[in-house]
């Protein structure tokens, strides 16, 4: 407990970070967002007579994203903890008649959600080499996606927020219309239906802030730091939960999970899952929480009860489902859920979890539905009635779908595990009866992982079942990157030491570096000292 | 300076006369629209260089202010970027295709230019003019649908300009705004303005007044297309910003008027566009769409809202009547445009992105306008008409997405199916580059946002707005 309280109110770092002051670039976020944008022109006007160079643009969409993974590891490894302040922030004046600012910046949530997008932008472009037909469409797709991902995690000014947040919605419907299963159609234009609100209401609530502090600015400076009547802020936050519920997403707005999970090309099913989804928990976390506090109190209960319905429907539905990619769409949902009942808490440590879970729920959701994806691939079928005792003509996925299900249900060593003890922690203490009934539909989730387990891998054989083969090596390696970042974070949450020091190795640790900004999120939540007032 | 204008006309009328006296050859069909676009480009650069001086001509019935900078701008841009973009072997007559958007061009420049309401009907005539000419060379009994359609709402405009004539003594914009300072709402001035908006909605194709403009669209060339779904409806809003500001005084004779049209055309434009699958009448009904939000920014009757509405209206300008343009030859539906992606990549690009422009989706041209009309709206209290325009555009974008699946996942018909309707546009050096430049625009125009919005203001400030 000392622990965990301890990565909430952290203290300065006790030395000077390797690496620190090696690389510095006064545009280092517009690198991040608008390079995958410039090498999709590229690779879009790039000759590729017959198909000649499908495998140079897959090899080019992999390096950009591992280059600007490395660059923002550089920059990770040199970030400030502890400073509650925007870091590597970019503002130029943008529309200026309507007060929009180009600006971009990072506080410690913000880098968090880097890594992950980086992370699941490497498994994502993996998990797509098998990908044989328009190539040259498909990573452009998917490099601007990943794009507006980035754009959405790094701006800081809500306009520009609704560009990037909106702009993720078309190249990952177009990538499910044009690489998707027999029911893509569906899918597609559910994602956008939902998302389209989602965005619809982002757009409401920003307006509603614009119009009561004045309309003269855009930039989350002024909108999210005025004050506000706490009926405005209740209006403002009601709609930024519906915003928030259909990315992440929360029950009742979940209606596209099932759909685009079962029918999404992998690769896609992996940025949806891990980053564009998590966007959902970021936005609640920069507006309602870190802005509204009077708005925050008051809708606990809901959040509290929305985190309790998702992840106990997720439960149940996984449980009835026949289909193993339904199921694992309905058991990505479960990792949203907590990251709700975190914000419920309106405690620091549960936001802490919160923040947290964002990650870890990235990486888990992102590893559930593409194992299941690759499952179904590699047996053939989709039928649970059909699938049966696959563990040992599959073992790697065996091992990758057992850590994927022990790392939803939150089991020690995981990187989970921290942020929902945190959550948990948090949220027993203000939401009890909204944590007991999230605990509940945990307990749920965890019969449909071991039913899933059991009727997949380890139960009985299907003599009639088509020829199954286990996971080739991209998919290896893009299921055990996922899994491998969940066990290091699991192992080294506050980051790994030089041994027989308190020298990090090579990085501060991810759950550090949350607390530049965290506690300034937190604070208005941080109960009064007894005494203070006095 | 009025060079700008004379560059066009002249250049229309020459194409006209040596059409006629059959001094054009039978390759004139390569090079006319080069020249002319060429043309375009040079009468917009002596606007963009000489038209940031202040000064009126005729005895002060055309004024060159910084509205009239802007809207000249964007329609000569709009011109030039369809001349090059559009597909010449679908066009009937390549003296006529030059001429008449040079000539509907000429229109909306002097409907931008008026200082009074017979300077504003002439430009709106133009224009209308010059698309019915187009629409009637393929289609007699279209063009006849929309000379009717264009006549009755040339009367209503008419009988409406007449009858504030009457009510406020003038026919100088300004001499009407300031004697409206001193009156108050009156139903003497509400009905003509309810006439007015009725023709200019006609005129727009606005839905649910659309009727005759969508199948005149539909039958057309390319190009005559993208004049009747562009630009008619580019010069009928140019009239309705400069109508709107004239009657600021009192707003409650044409704000609830422009709300209710802005409400319809916006949520039944993006639900028209879902429900065809063909792709110009699926991006008639987006332009219809997006005119909507030019309205609803109009209906703010603020110098914010009628600055948002005329940035809205550049973009939609180069969209929709580029949009058509690039689209080609159409007749065919759906399966004339599948797979273009693999076998007209730039030609596939451009109508991508003006389909996505006109549904308002990010990053693109339209998205910037609409959700700076949003801000205005917003700014004014009307979140209904904001929440509408919201469903309109999710609607829109899902149309729009649809067409792009069309356009890049599904296979190219082969070239023994094609038959006439669904030919595909040549591959010269000037259409690529048409399309690319249409590109940049449409994609330029959010990142350059910050020199144009700040013209739009200028201009909404010019009307007298404050």
């Amino acid at each position: 407990m000392t622990f965990l309280i301890g990565m909430v109110s952290a203290t300065p770092s006790p030395a000077p970070v390797p690496g620190a002051n090696i690389f510095t670039s006064p545009f280092l976020l517009s690198l991040l967002v608008w390079t995958p944008v410039i090498v999709a022109a590229a690779i879009a006007v790039m000759p590729n007579p017959r198909g000649r160079y499908d495998t140079l643009m897959k090899q080019i969409a992999f390096f950009t994203i591992l280059g600007l993974t490395f660059i923002l590891f550089i920059a990770y490894s040199q970030f400030e903890n502890f400073i509650p302040t925007m870091q590597y922030e970019e503002k130029l004046a943008w529309l200026p008649a309507i007060g929009v600012t180009y600006h971009l910046g990072i506080d410690g949530p913000g880098m968090v959600m880097l890594i992950l997008s980086s992370l699941i932008g490497i498994a994502s472009v993996v998990a797509s080499i098998g990908v044989r037909e328009r190539v040259r469409a498909y990573f452009c797709l998917l490099l601007l996606a990943q794009s507006s991902v980035t754009g959405a995690i790094v701006a800081r000014d809500m306009f520009v927020l609704i560009l990037f947040w909106g702009a993720s919605a078309v190249p990952l419907a177009v990538l499910i219309l044009g690489w998707g299963g027999p029911r893509r159609t569906g899918a597609a234009w559910r994602l956008l239906g939902y998302w389209g609100l989602g965005t619809a209401a982002l757009v409401i609530g920003t307006m509603t802030l614009y119009s009561v502090t004045g309309g003269q600015s855009f930039d989350m400076d002024t909108l999210l730091k005025a004050t506000l009547s706490p009926r405005i802020q209740l209006a403002v936050s009601i709609v930024m939960i519906v915003a928030a519920a259909t990315r992440l997403p929360l029950f009742p707005l979940h209606g596209w999970v099932r759909d685009v999970y079962a029918e999404a090309p992998v690769g896609v099913t992996v940025i949806v899952a891990g980053t564009a989804a998590r966007l959902g928990g970021f936005l609640l976390l920069r507006t309602l929480i870190g802005a509204m506090p009077a708005a925050g109190h008051i809708l606990s209960p809901l959040l509290a009860a929305l985190a309790a319905l998702t992840v106990g429907y997720a439960g149940l539905a996984a449980m009835r489902s026949l289909d193993i990619r339904h199921v694992g769409a309905y058991l990505s949902m479960v990792p949203g859920g907590i990251t709700i009942l975190g914000f419920a808490s309106v405690a620091p440590l549960g936001i802490a979890g919160s923040v947290l879970s964002l990650f870890t729920g990235g990486l888990a959701a992102a590893l559930i539905v593409g194992i299941c994806a690759t499952v179904a691939e590699r047996a053939q079928s989709r039928s649970l009635l059909v699938l049966g005792g696959l563990a040992p003509r599959m073992p790697k996925l065996a091992w990758l779908l057992t850590i994927a299900g022990l790392a939803l249900l939150g089991v020690p060593i995981l990187a989970t595990f921290t942020a929902e003890v945190m959550t948990f922690f948090g949220a027993f203490k203000n939401q009890p009866i909204g944590a007991f009934a999230v605990a509940a539909g945990l307990a749920v989730t965890a019969v449909a992982l071991a039913m899933l387990l059991r009727r997949v891998m380890f139960g009985a054989p299907n003599p009639e079942a088509p020829g199954v083969s286990d996971a080739s090596l991209g998919e290896t390696w893009y299921l055990g990157l996922l899994a491998g970042a969940l066990l290091w974070v699991g192992l080294f949450p506050g980051g790994p030491k030089i041994p027989g020091t308190e020298v990090p190795l090579f990085d501060p640790g991810l759950v550090n570096q949350m607390g530049a900004g965290i506690s300034d999120i937190a604070s208005p939540y941080v109960a009064p000292t007894p005494g203070a007032a006095q | 300076m009025l060079l700008p204008e004379a560059l066009v006309v002249t250049a229309a009328v020459v194409v006209l006369f040596a059409a006629r006296l059959g001094w054009l050859p039978r390759t004139s069909r390569r090079y006319l629209p080069q020249v002319a676009a060429v043309v375009v480009l040079a009468a917009l650069g002596v606007e963009l260089w000489a038209g940031a001086t202040v000064s009126t001509f005729f005895g002060g019935a055309l004024v060159q202010d910084r509205f009239a900078l802007f809207a000249k701008a964007a329609a000569l841009l709009t011109v030039a970027v369809a001349l090059a973009a559009a597909d010449w072997t679908a066009e009937d007559s390549p003296a006529l295709g030059v001429a008449m958007p040079l000539m509907a061009a000429f229109g909306v420049m002097v409907a931008a230019s008026a200082a009074d309401l017979v300077g504003l009907w002439a430009g709106l005539e133009l224009a209308a003019a010059a698309a019915a000419v187009m629409v009637a060379l393929r289609r007699p009994d279209l063009g006849l649908r929309l000379l009717v359609a264009g006549g009755f709402a040339s009367a209503l405009v008419l009988t409406g300009l007449a009858f504030l004539y009457a009510t406020t003594g003038n026919a100088d914009l300004t001499a009407i705004r300031a004697v409206l300072l001193n009156q108050a709402p009156a139903l003497t001035l509400a009905i003509p303005v309810l006439l007015l908006l009725g023709g200019l909605s006609v005129r727009a194709g606005l839905a649910p007044f659309h009727v005759a403009s969508v199948p005149a669209g539909v039958g057309a060339s390319p190009l005559g297309a993208g004049l009747v779904v562009g630009f008619v409806a580019v010069a009928a809003a140019i009239v309705a910003i400069k109508l709107a500001a004239a009657l600021v005084p009192v707003p409650a004779v044409f704000v609830p008027y422009a709300q209710v049209a802005a409400a319809v055309a916006m949520v039944g434009g993006g639900a028209a566009a879902v429900a065809v699958r063909s792709p110009r009448p699926r991006m008639a009904y987006l332009a219809a769409g997006q005119l909507g939000w030019v309205v609803a920014g109009l209906s703010t009757h603020f110098r914010a809202g009628v600055a948002a509405s005329l940035f809205l209206l550049g973009a939609f300008a180069v969209a929709a009547t580029c949009g058509p343009a690039l689209l080609g030859r159409a007749e065919g539906g759906e399966p004339a445009v599948a797979g273009l992606g693999s076998v007209r990549p730039a030609r596939a690009a451009g109508l991508a992105l003006a389909m996505l422009s006109l549904a308002g989706a990010p990053p693109l041209a339209g998205f910037f306008g609409e959700l700076t009309v949003a801000a205005a709206l917003a700014q004014s209290g009307n979140f209904v008409l904001l929440g509408l325009g919201l469903l309109g555009s999710v609607l829109s974008t899902v149309a729009a997405v649809a067409t792009l699946r069309v356009l890049f996942i599904q296979s190219p018909l082969e070239e023994a199916r094609r038959g006439a309707t669904a030919a595909l546009a040549p591959l010269t050096v000037f259409s690529t580059v048409g399309s690319v430049a249409f590109c940049f625009v449409i994609a330029a125009y959010g990142v350059f946002a910050y020199p144009i919005i700040g013209l739009a203001d200028q201009g909404a400030e010019a009307l007298g707005l404050r």
